[in-house]
Protein backbone atom coordinates (compact mmCIF):
# COMPACT_ATOMS: atom_id res chain seq x y z
CA UNK A 1 0.00 0.00 0.00
CA UNK A 2 1.54 3.57 -0.98
CA UNK A 3 1.42 6.40 1.75
CA UNK A 4 -1.79 8.17 -0.61
CA UNK A 5 -4.14 5.52 -0.06
CA UNK A 6 -3.83 6.34 3.84
CA UNK A 7 -5.33 9.84 3.25
CA UNK A 8 -8.28 11.45 1.89
CA UNK A 9 -7.64 14.05 -0.88
CA UNK A 10 -7.28 17.67 -0.74
CA UNK A 11 -10.41 19.48 -1.54
CA UNK A 12 -8.50 20.73 -4.72
CA UNK A 13 -11.15 22.99 -6.69
CA UNK A 14 -12.66 24.29 -2.78
CA UNK A 15 -9.94 25.23 -0.37
CA UNK A 16 -7.10 24.70 -2.43
CA UNK A 17 -8.06 26.66 -5.57
CA UNK A 18 -8.42 29.77 -2.90
CA UNK A 19 -5.04 29.15 -0.88
CA UNK A 20 -3.38 29.37 -4.30
CA UNK A 21 -4.82 32.65 -5.32
CA UNK A 22 -4.16 33.80 -1.63
CA UNK A 23 -0.42 32.54 -1.91
CA UNK A 24 -0.15 33.95 -4.97
CA UNK A 25 -1.25 37.59 -3.48
CA UNK A 26 2.02 39.01 -2.65
CA UNK A 27 4.00 38.19 -5.20
CA UNK A 28 2.12 39.78 -8.20
CA UNK A 29 0.39 42.16 -6.03
CA UNK A 30 -3.41 40.81 -6.73
CA UNK A 31 -4.78 40.97 -3.01
CA UNK A 32 -7.11 37.96 -2.05
CA UNK A 33 -8.75 37.29 0.77
CA UNK A 34 -6.11 37.97 3.65
CA UNK A 35 -2.90 37.83 4.58
CA UNK A 36 -0.83 34.25 4.09
CA UNK A 37 0.04 31.94 6.90
CA UNK A 38 3.40 29.80 7.07
CA UNK A 39 3.90 28.44 10.31
CA UNK A 40 7.23 26.53 8.46
CA UNK A 41 4.95 23.13 8.77
CA UNK A 42 7.54 20.01 8.82
CA UNK A 43 6.66 17.21 11.37
CA UNK A 44 3.88 18.56 12.90
CA UNK A 45 1.97 17.71 9.92
CA UNK A 46 3.06 13.93 10.66
CA UNK A 47 2.29 14.19 14.45
CA UNK A 48 -1.10 16.31 13.68
CA UNK A 49 -1.85 12.66 11.52
CA UNK A 50 -0.84 10.24 14.33
CA UNK A 51 2.60 9.32 12.95
CA UNK A 52 6.03 10.21 14.87
CA UNK A 53 8.70 12.70 14.41
CA UNK A 54 10.89 9.72 13.38
CA UNK A 55 8.05 8.82 10.61
CA UNK A 56 8.19 12.56 8.64
CA UNK A 57 12.01 12.07 8.55
CA UNK A 58 12.48 8.48 7.86
CA UNK A 59 9.59 8.55 5.84
CA UNK A 60 9.95 11.72 3.29
CA UNK A 61 6.74 10.91 0.94
CA UNK A 62 4.89 10.02 4.03
CA UNK A 63 6.15 13.33 5.51
CA UNK A 64 5.09 15.53 2.69
CA UNK A 65 1.84 14.09 2.07
CA UNK A 66 0.62 14.98 6.26
CA UNK A 67 2.56 18.23 4.99
CA UNK A 68 -0.07 18.68 2.26
CA UNK A 69 -2.86 17.09 4.20
CA UNK A 70 -2.82 18.88 7.08
CA UNK A 71 -2.93 22.10 5.47
CA UNK A 72 -6.05 22.13 4.57
CA UNK A 73 -7.11 21.72 8.13
CA UNK A 74 -5.17 24.80 8.97
CA UNK A 75 -6.20 26.46 5.95
CA UNK A 76 -2.20 27.01 5.05
CA UNK A 77 -0.25 26.97 2.26
CA UNK A 78 -1.50 25.20 -1.36
CA UNK A 79 2.24 24.18 -1.96
CA UNK A 80 4.09 21.35 0.02
CA UNK A 81 7.91 21.35 1.57
CA UNK A 82 9.65 18.43 3.63
CA UNK A 83 13.07 18.83 4.44
CA UNK A 84 15.98 18.84 7.01
CA UNK A 85 19.09 21.17 7.95
CA UNK A 86 21.34 18.42 6.65
CA UNK A 87 21.32 17.96 3.39
CA UNK A 88 24.41 16.99 1.10
CA UNK A 89 26.34 15.57 3.67
CA UNK A 90 26.13 12.11 3.51
CA UNK A 91 27.73 12.63 0.07
CA UNK A 92 30.43 14.12 2.03
CA UNK A 93 31.02 11.24 4.59
CA UNK A 94 28.67 11.82 7.06
CA UNK A 95 26.63 9.28 8.59
CA UNK A 96 23.51 10.54 9.47
CA UNK A 97 21.11 9.11 12.58
CA UNK A 98 17.15 8.75 12.80
CA UNK A 99 16.10 9.78 16.16
CA UNK A 100 12.68 9.53 17.54
CA UNK A 101 11.67 12.84 18.75
CA UNK A 102 14.52 14.95 16.25
CA UNK A 103 14.80 15.62 12.67
CA UNK A 104 18.24 13.17 11.56
CA UNK A 105 21.50 14.19 13.72
CA UNK A 106 25.30 13.25 11.79
CA UNK A 107 26.59 9.85 14.44
CA UNK A 108 30.01 12.47 15.06
CA UNK A 109 32.64 14.33 12.91
CA UNK A 110 34.89 13.12 10.17
CA UNK A 111 37.84 15.30 9.91
CA UNK A 112 40.32 16.14 12.55
CA UNK A 113 43.33 17.38 10.52
CA UNK A 114 44.36 20.35 8.75
CA UNK A 115 44.94 17.73 5.38
CA UNK A 116 41.99 15.95 5.68
CA UNK A 117 40.43 18.84 5.32
CA UNK A 118 42.35 20.49 2.50
CA UNK A 119 41.98 17.12 0.50
CA UNK A 120 38.34 17.49 1.05
CA UNK A 121 37.01 18.45 -2.66
CA UNK A 122 32.79 18.76 -3.79
CA UNK A 123 30.87 16.54 -5.03
CA UNK A 124 30.02 16.63 -8.14
CA UNK A 125 26.36 16.88 -9.81
CA UNK A 126 26.78 13.49 -11.36
CA UNK A 127 28.23 11.63 -8.51
CA UNK A 128 25.17 13.39 -6.32
CA UNK A 129 22.78 11.42 -8.92
CA UNK A 130 24.19 7.99 -7.50
CA UNK A 131 24.27 9.30 -3.32
CA UNK A 132 21.47 9.57 -1.37
CA UNK A 133 20.11 13.07 -1.55
CA UNK A 134 19.11 13.68 -4.60
CA UNK A 135 17.75 10.27 -5.32
CA UNK A 136 15.77 10.65 -2.41
CA UNK A 137 14.70 14.58 -3.54
CA UNK A 138 13.57 12.96 -7.04
CA UNK A 139 11.74 10.25 -5.42
CA UNK A 140 9.94 12.83 -3.42
CA UNK A 141 9.22 15.27 -6.16
CA UNK A 142 8.06 12.45 -8.24
CA UNK A 143 5.73 10.86 -5.28
CA UNK A 144 4.08 14.44 -5.45
CA UNK A 145 4.35 14.68 -8.80
CA UNK A 146 1.61 11.58 -9.15
CA UNK A 147 0.03 12.02 -6.12
CA UNK A 148 -0.32 15.65 -4.52
CA UNK A 149 0.42 17.57 -7.62
CA UNK A 150 -1.47 20.45 -7.47
CA UNK A 151 1.01 21.41 -4.30
CA UNK A 152 4.30 20.32 -6.04
CA UNK A 153 7.41 23.00 -6.01
CA UNK A 154 10.01 20.88 -6.42
CA UNK A 155 12.83 22.56 -4.29
CA UNK A 156 16.12 22.45 -3.60
CA UNK A 157 18.07 22.83 -0.10
CA UNK A 158 22.06 24.72 0.76
CA UNK A 159 20.12 25.02 4.46
CA UNK A 160 22.45 25.71 6.50
CA UNK A 161 25.76 27.10 4.23
CA UNK A 162 27.53 27.44 7.67
CA UNK A 163 25.96 24.82 9.91
CA UNK A 164 26.12 21.67 7.98
CA UNK A 165 30.29 21.75 6.67
CA UNK A 166 30.63 22.70 10.47
CA UNK A 167 29.30 19.46 11.51
CA UNK A 168 32.23 17.65 9.26
CA UNK A 169 34.66 18.76 11.89
CA UNK A 170 32.60 19.50 15.20
CA UNK A 171 30.74 22.46 15.49
CA UNK A 172 33.08 23.94 18.30
CA UNK A 173 36.07 23.08 16.33
CA UNK A 174 34.51 24.61 13.23
CA UNK A 175 33.80 28.15 15.55
CA UNK A 176 37.68 27.85 16.77
CA UNK A 177 38.42 27.31 13.43
CA UNK A 178 36.85 30.65 12.02
CA UNK A 179 39.37 32.47 14.18
CA UNK A 180 42.35 30.03 14.22
CA UNK A 181 42.77 29.00 11.00
CA UNK A 182 40.02 30.78 8.79
CA UNK A 183 41.10 29.54 5.58
CA UNK A 184 40.31 25.65 6.56
CA UNK A 185 37.25 27.25 7.64
CA UNK A 186 35.96 28.40 4.47
CA UNK A 187 37.40 25.84 2.64
CA UNK A 188 34.93 23.64 4.19
CA UNK A 189 31.90 26.45 3.70
CA UNK A 190 33.21 26.78 0.31
CA UNK A 191 33.06 22.78 -0.37
CA UNK A 192 29.69 22.69 1.06
CA UNK A 193 28.37 25.22 -1.27
CA UNK A 194 30.12 24.30 -4.41
CA UNK A 195 28.37 20.65 -3.40
CA UNK A 196 25.08 22.19 -2.86
CA UNK A 197 25.28 24.27 -6.10
CA UNK A 198 25.55 20.87 -7.93
CA UNK A 199 22.63 19.69 -6.12
CA UNK A 200 20.57 22.53 -7.19
CA UNK A 201 21.91 21.62 -10.67
CA UNK A 202 20.75 18.48 -10.51
CA UNK A 203 17.08 19.19 -9.33
CA UNK A 204 16.21 22.01 -11.75
CA UNK A 205 18.02 19.66 -14.89
CA UNK A 206 15.00 17.03 -13.73
CA UNK A 207 12.29 19.52 -12.81
CA UNK A 208 12.74 22.88 -14.86
CA UNK A 209 13.35 25.02 -12.58
CA UNK A 210 13.97 24.72 -8.35
CA UNK A 211 13.14 27.09 -5.26
CA UNK A 212 15.96 27.23 -3.04
CA UNK A 213 15.93 27.64 0.57
CA UNK A 214 19.15 28.57 2.35
CA UNK A 215 19.38 30.00 5.82
CA UNK A 216 22.08 31.64 8.50
CA UNK A 217 21.31 29.27 10.98
CA UNK A 218 24.60 29.11 12.69
CA UNK A 219 25.82 32.15 11.64
CA UNK A 220 24.14 34.26 14.13
CA UNK A 221 24.42 37.02 16.61
CA UNK A 222 25.11 34.19 19.51
CA UNK A 223 28.18 33.28 17.85
CA UNK A 224 29.55 35.61 15.42
CA UNK A 225 30.25 39.21 15.02
CA UNK A 226 28.30 40.74 11.83
CA UNK A 227 31.47 40.90 9.67
CA UNK A 228 31.76 36.78 10.70
CA UNK A 229 28.27 36.76 9.31
CA UNK A 230 28.84 38.38 6.28
CA UNK A 231 31.89 36.42 5.82
CA UNK A 232 31.32 32.87 6.63
CA UNK A 233 27.36 33.10 5.76
CA UNK A 234 26.46 36.31 3.80
CA UNK A 235 28.99 35.63 1.07
CA UNK A 236 28.41 32.31 0.29
CA UNK A 237 24.52 32.77 0.38
CA UNK A 238 24.70 35.19 -2.54
CA UNK A 239 27.48 32.71 -4.58
CA UNK A 240 24.67 29.79 -3.34
CA UNK A 241 21.84 31.35 -4.91
CA UNK A 242 24.12 33.48 -7.81
CA UNK A 243 25.82 30.11 -9.33
CA UNK A 244 22.54 28.08 -8.88
CA UNK A 245 20.40 30.45 -11.05
CA UNK A 246 23.53 30.10 -13.14
CA UNK A 247 22.52 26.67 -13.83
CA UNK A 248 18.78 27.05 -14.14
CA UNK A 249 17.75 26.84 -10.62
CA UNK A 250 15.38 29.20 -8.98
CA UNK A 251 13.42 31.89 -9.50
CA UNK A 252 11.82 31.50 -6.13
CA UNK A 253 14.36 31.40 -2.65
CA UNK A 254 13.41 31.83 0.87
CA UNK A 255 16.09 33.30 3.43
CA UNK A 256 16.00 31.89 6.44
CA UNK A 257 17.92 33.99 9.25
CA UNK A 258 17.53 31.58 12.45
CA UNK A 259 18.31 32.20 15.70
CA UNK A 260 19.25 35.76 17.06
CA UNK A 261 20.69 38.61 14.25
CA UNK A 262 20.19 41.69 16.45
CA UNK A 263 22.89 43.42 14.13
CA UNK A 264 23.50 40.94 11.16
CA UNK A 265 20.66 41.27 9.50
CA UNK A 266 22.20 44.25 8.44
CA UNK A 267 24.72 42.26 6.95
CA UNK A 268 22.27 40.82 4.17
CA UNK A 269 20.44 43.67 1.90
CA UNK A 270 23.30 44.23 -0.25
CA UNK A 271 25.03 40.69 -0.33
CA UNK A 272 22.10 39.04 -1.27
CA UNK A 273 19.86 37.88 -4.59
CA UNK A 274 16.66 39.08 -4.55
CA UNK A 275 14.82 37.63 -7.38
CA UNK A 276 10.93 38.51 -8.17
CA UNK A 277 10.10 35.57 -5.72
CA UNK A 278 11.85 36.50 -3.09
CA UNK A 279 11.04 35.80 0.95
CA UNK A 280 12.74 36.93 3.62
CA UNK A 281 12.71 35.86 6.93
CA UNK A 282 14.59 36.79 10.24
CA UNK A 283 13.83 34.93 13.72
CA UNK A 284 15.12 36.54 16.54
CA UNK A 285 16.40 40.01 17.82
CA UNK A 286 18.08 39.04 20.61
CA UNK A 287 15.67 37.15 23.05
CA UNK A 288 12.72 38.68 21.37
CA UNK A 289 11.32 37.90 17.65
CA UNK A 290 12.39 39.93 15.23
CA UNK A 291 10.39 43.29 14.85
CA UNK A 292 8.24 43.68 11.83
CA UNK A 293 8.82 47.25 11.81
CA UNK A 294 12.49 46.43 11.41
CA UNK A 295 12.15 43.83 9.13
CA UNK A 296 9.92 45.98 6.76
CA UNK A 297 12.09 48.86 6.80
CA UNK A 298 14.92 46.57 5.87
CA UNK A 299 13.86 44.08 3.24
CA UNK A 300 10.16 45.58 1.78
CA UNK A 301 12.12 47.45 -0.99
CA UNK A 302 13.57 43.86 -2.75
CA UNK A 303 11.57 40.75 -0.63
CA UNK A 304 8.52 39.30 0.24
CA UNK A 305 8.77 39.56 4.19
CA UNK A 306 7.39 36.41 6.24
CA UNK A 307 7.42 37.69 10.06
CA UNK A 308 8.28 35.61 13.33
CA UNK A 309 5.61 34.36 15.58
CA UNK A 310 7.66 33.11 18.92
CA UNK A 311 7.55 29.30 18.22
CA UNK A 312 7.90 29.06 22.01
CA UNK A 313 4.26 30.04 22.01
CA UNK A 314 3.46 27.66 19.71
CA UNK A 315 3.74 25.19 22.77
CA UNK A 316 2.29 27.32 24.89
CA UNK A 317 -1.33 26.29 25.98
CA UNK A 318 -2.44 30.20 25.61
CA UNK A 319 -3.59 30.97 22.34
CA UNK A 320 -4.98 34.40 23.08
CA UNK A 321 -0.89 35.36 23.32
CA UNK A 322 -0.68 34.13 19.94
CA UNK A 323 -3.10 35.81 18.54
CA UNK A 324 -1.86 38.90 20.69
CA UNK A 325 1.97 38.40 18.47
CA UNK A 326 0.13 37.70 15.33
CA UNK A 327 -1.85 40.65 15.44
CA UNK A 328 1.20 42.86 16.78
CA UNK A 329 3.02 41.55 13.58
CA UNK A 330 0.33 41.98 11.32
CA UNK A 331 -0.76 45.86 12.03
CA UNK A 332 3.74 46.12 11.36
CA UNK A 333 4.40 44.64 8.72
CA UNK A 334 0.82 43.93 6.34
CA UNK A 335 1.36 46.74 4.37
CA UNK A 336 5.05 46.14 3.10
CA UNK A 337 5.75 47.04 -0.45
CA UNK A 338 5.91 43.09 -1.65
CA UNK A 339 3.73 41.78 0.58
CA UNK A 340 3.43 39.79 4.38
CA UNK A 341 3.45 36.41 5.38
CA UNK A 342 2.93 35.73 8.86
CA UNK A 343 5.66 32.84 9.95
CA UNK A 344 6.53 31.51 13.00
CA UNK A 345 10.72 32.58 14.52
CA UNK A 346 11.90 28.68 12.73
CA UNK A 347 10.55 25.12 12.30
CA UNK A 348 6.35 24.76 13.85
CA UNK A 349 7.42 22.51 16.76
CA UNK A 350 6.30 19.09 16.17
CA UNK A 351 4.04 19.60 19.56
CA UNK A 352 2.79 22.99 18.25
CA UNK A 353 -0.98 23.14 19.70
CA UNK A 354 -3.99 23.26 16.95
CA UNK A 355 -5.44 26.10 18.87
CA UNK A 356 -2.31 28.05 18.67
CA UNK A 357 -2.60 27.70 14.48
CA UNK A 358 -5.71 28.69 14.82
CA UNK A 359 -5.10 31.83 16.73
CA UNK A 360 -2.27 32.49 13.92
CA UNK A 361 -5.05 32.30 11.08
CA UNK A 362 -7.53 34.03 12.95
CA UNK A 363 -5.25 36.97 13.54
CA UNK A 364 -4.59 36.99 9.75
CA UNK A 365 -8.31 37.06 9.20
CA UNK A 366 -8.84 39.87 11.86
CA UNK A 367 -6.32 42.15 10.67
CA UNK A 368 -4.54 40.75 7.63
CA UNK A 369 -7.70 41.10 5.14
CA UNK A 370 -6.79 43.67 2.88
CA UNK A 371 -8.24 47.02 2.57
CA UNK A 372 -7.05 50.74 3.17
CA UNK A 373 -4.18 50.37 5.78
CA UNK B 1 27.60 46.48 -41.37
CA UNK B 2 27.61 42.90 -42.47
CA UNK B 3 26.59 40.41 -39.54
CA UNK B 4 27.74 37.00 -38.82
CA UNK B 5 25.89 34.28 -37.46
CA UNK B 6 27.20 30.99 -36.78
CA UNK B 7 25.25 27.80 -36.54
CA UNK B 8 25.15 27.72 -33.17
CA UNK B 9 23.71 31.28 -32.46
CA UNK B 10 21.51 30.27 -35.13
CA UNK B 11 20.34 27.37 -33.12
CA UNK B 12 20.09 29.55 -30.02
CA UNK B 13 18.12 32.32 -31.54
CA UNK B 14 15.37 29.76 -33.25
CA UNK B 15 15.25 28.20 -29.86
CA UNK B 16 14.48 31.44 -27.99
CA UNK B 17 12.20 32.25 -30.94
CA UNK B 18 14.50 35.51 -31.68
CA UNK B 19 14.54 37.03 -35.62
CA UNK B 20 18.21 37.45 -36.70
CA UNK B 21 16.72 41.14 -38.34
CA UNK B 22 15.91 42.03 -34.30
CA UNK B 23 19.20 41.08 -33.36
CA UNK B 24 20.69 43.18 -36.20
CA UNK B 25 18.55 45.91 -35.10
CA UNK B 26 19.74 46.00 -31.52
CA UNK B 27 23.30 45.93 -32.44
CA UNK B 28 23.19 48.91 -35.44
CA UNK B 29 21.30 50.70 -32.26
CA UNK B 30 23.76 49.78 -29.63
CA UNK B 31 26.61 51.08 -32.07
CA UNK B 32 25.44 53.77 -33.46
CA UNK B 33 23.80 55.30 -30.13
CA UNK B 34 26.95 53.77 -28.01
CA UNK B 35 23.95 52.67 -25.89
CA UNK B 36 25.90 49.39 -24.80
CA UNK B 37 27.99 48.03 -22.22
CA UNK B 38 31.62 46.78 -23.05
CA UNK B 39 33.89 44.05 -21.37
CA UNK B 40 37.15 43.50 -23.35
CA UNK B 41 36.20 43.11 -26.91
CA UNK B 42 32.69 41.76 -25.89
CA UNK B 43 30.00 44.48 -26.34
CA UNK B 44 26.18 44.28 -25.03
CA UNK B 45 23.58 45.85 -26.26
CA UNK B 46 19.55 45.81 -25.94
CA UNK B 47 16.84 47.41 -27.39
CA UNK B 48 13.16 47.35 -26.84
CA UNK B 49 11.14 45.56 -29.65
CA UNK B 50 7.58 45.22 -29.61
CA UNK B 51 6.29 43.86 -26.11
CA UNK B 52 9.90 42.23 -25.53
CA UNK B 53 13.30 43.67 -24.82
CA UNK B 54 16.68 42.17 -27.18
CA UNK B 55 20.16 41.96 -26.23
CA UNK B 56 22.73 40.90 -28.50
CA UNK B 57 26.29 40.51 -27.26
CA UNK B 58 28.72 40.39 -30.30
CA UNK B 59 32.53 41.63 -30.92
CA UNK B 60 33.08 44.20 -33.72
CA UNK B 61 35.84 43.64 -36.07
CA UNK B 62 36.32 46.37 -39.65
CA UNK B 63 32.90 46.64 -40.36
CA UNK B 64 31.64 43.22 -39.11
CA UNK B 65 29.73 42.39 -35.97
CA UNK B 66 29.86 38.89 -34.67
CA UNK B 67 27.22 37.56 -32.73
CA UNK B 68 28.45 35.28 -30.08
CA UNK B 69 24.58 35.01 -28.62
CA UNK B 70 21.01 36.77 -28.07
CA UNK B 71 18.27 36.14 -25.40
CA UNK B 72 15.11 38.74 -24.59
CA UNK B 73 12.72 38.83 -21.33
CA UNK B 74 9.51 40.12 -21.61
CA UNK B 75 9.68 42.24 -18.40
CA UNK B 76 10.21 46.01 -18.43
CA UNK B 77 13.41 47.16 -16.49
CA UNK B 78 13.15 50.31 -14.09
CA UNK B 79 14.88 51.76 -11.53
CA UNK B 80 17.89 50.49 -10.07
CA UNK B 81 17.36 49.10 -6.18
CA UNK B 82 20.16 48.17 -5.58
CA UNK B 83 24.45 48.37 -6.75
CA UNK B 84 26.56 45.84 -4.88
CA UNK B 85 29.71 45.39 -6.74
CA UNK B 86 32.56 46.39 -9.82
CA UNK B 87 32.09 44.25 -13.12
CA UNK B 88 34.44 44.19 -16.22
CA UNK B 89 31.52 45.98 -17.65
CA UNK B 90 31.39 49.54 -18.55
CA UNK B 91 28.87 51.36 -20.43
CA UNK B 92 30.23 53.05 -23.40
CA UNK B 93 27.57 56.36 -23.15
CA UNK B 94 29.48 57.76 -20.49
CA UNK B 95 32.53 55.86 -19.62
CA UNK B 96 31.42 54.91 -15.93
CA UNK B 97 32.08 51.18 -14.56
CA UNK B 98 28.64 48.43 -14.28
CA UNK B 99 28.24 47.29 -11.09
CA UNK B 100 26.03 44.39 -10.25
CA UNK B 101 23.24 45.32 -8.72
CA UNK B 102 19.61 45.24 -8.56
CA UNK B 103 16.61 46.28 -10.64
CA UNK B 104 12.96 46.85 -10.50
CA UNK B 105 11.01 45.29 -13.03
CA UNK B 106 7.34 44.94 -14.26
CA UNK B 107 5.12 42.48 -15.68
CA UNK B 108 1.40 42.05 -16.04
CA UNK B 109 1.19 44.97 -13.18
CA UNK B 110 3.65 43.44 -10.89
CA UNK B 111 6.86 45.18 -10.05
CA UNK B 112 9.39 42.65 -8.10
CA UNK B 113 13.20 43.33 -7.77
CA UNK B 114 15.76 40.82 -10.14
CA UNK B 115 19.52 41.03 -10.18
CA UNK B 116 21.10 42.93 -12.79
CA UNK B 117 24.12 44.87 -14.29
CA UNK B 118 23.35 48.84 -12.96
CA UNK B 119 25.03 51.73 -14.11
CA UNK B 120 23.93 54.30 -11.02
CA UNK B 121 24.76 57.56 -12.45
CA UNK B 122 22.62 57.42 -16.11
CA UNK B 123 20.11 54.99 -13.97
CA UNK B 124 20.82 52.13 -16.72
CA UNK B 125 20.13 48.39 -16.07
CA UNK B 126 20.86 45.02 -18.37
CA UNK B 127 19.83 41.46 -17.19
CA UNK B 128 22.11 38.89 -17.80
CA UNK B 129 22.01 35.92 -20.16
CA UNK B 130 21.30 33.23 -17.87
CA UNK B 131 18.82 34.70 -16.04
CA UNK B 132 16.93 35.86 -18.92
CA UNK B 133 17.31 31.96 -20.70
CA UNK B 134 16.31 30.44 -17.06
CA UNK B 135 14.86 32.20 -13.75
CA UNK B 136 13.03 35.72 -15.37
CA UNK B 137 11.87 32.84 -17.68
CA UNK B 138 10.32 31.04 -15.48
CA UNK B 139 9.70 34.35 -13.27
CA UNK B 140 7.44 35.41 -16.24
CA UNK B 141 5.67 31.73 -16.65
CA UNK B 142 4.65 32.19 -12.89
CA UNK B 143 3.54 35.62 -12.81
CA UNK B 144 1.33 34.44 -15.96
CA UNK B 145 -0.03 30.94 -13.76
CA UNK B 146 -0.52 33.02 -10.14
CA UNK B 147 -2.23 35.78 -12.51
CA UNK B 148 -4.56 33.59 -14.04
Amino acid sequence: MGYEELFPKNDVDGWHANAAKRFASPFVDNPHDRIDVDPIMLSHAAVACGFTIRDFYEKPELGIHCVGYISEMYDLLPVTHWFFSLPWIRELGMTLEYKDTLPPVPTGPILSSPEEIEALEPISKEDLKKGTTLPMFYNLYDYVSEHLAHTLVPISYGFDLVGAPAELIGVEEFIMYTFTEPDLAHKLVDTFVETSIAGADGLSDKYGSAMLIVGSVLANNDIFADEQVEEFSANYMRKYVDQSFRRGAGPQVFYHLCGNHETSYKVFRDKLVWSPFTVMHVGYQGPKVFPGELLKEEFEDVATCLGSVDTKLMINPNPKAVYEQSKELLLATRDAKKGYILGNSCECPPYTIPGNLLAMTRAARDYGTYGTW
Amino acid sequence: MEFIFSAEVKDVLARRGLKEDDVKAVVEYGESSKDKIVSGDRNLAKKEIGDITVYAEYGVNGGKATITTAYSHRMKVLGIVLDSEDTDWVYAKNGEKVRGGHTDLSFMGTTRSGPSLVEPKSGESWIEEYLAASALAAAEGLFEQKRA
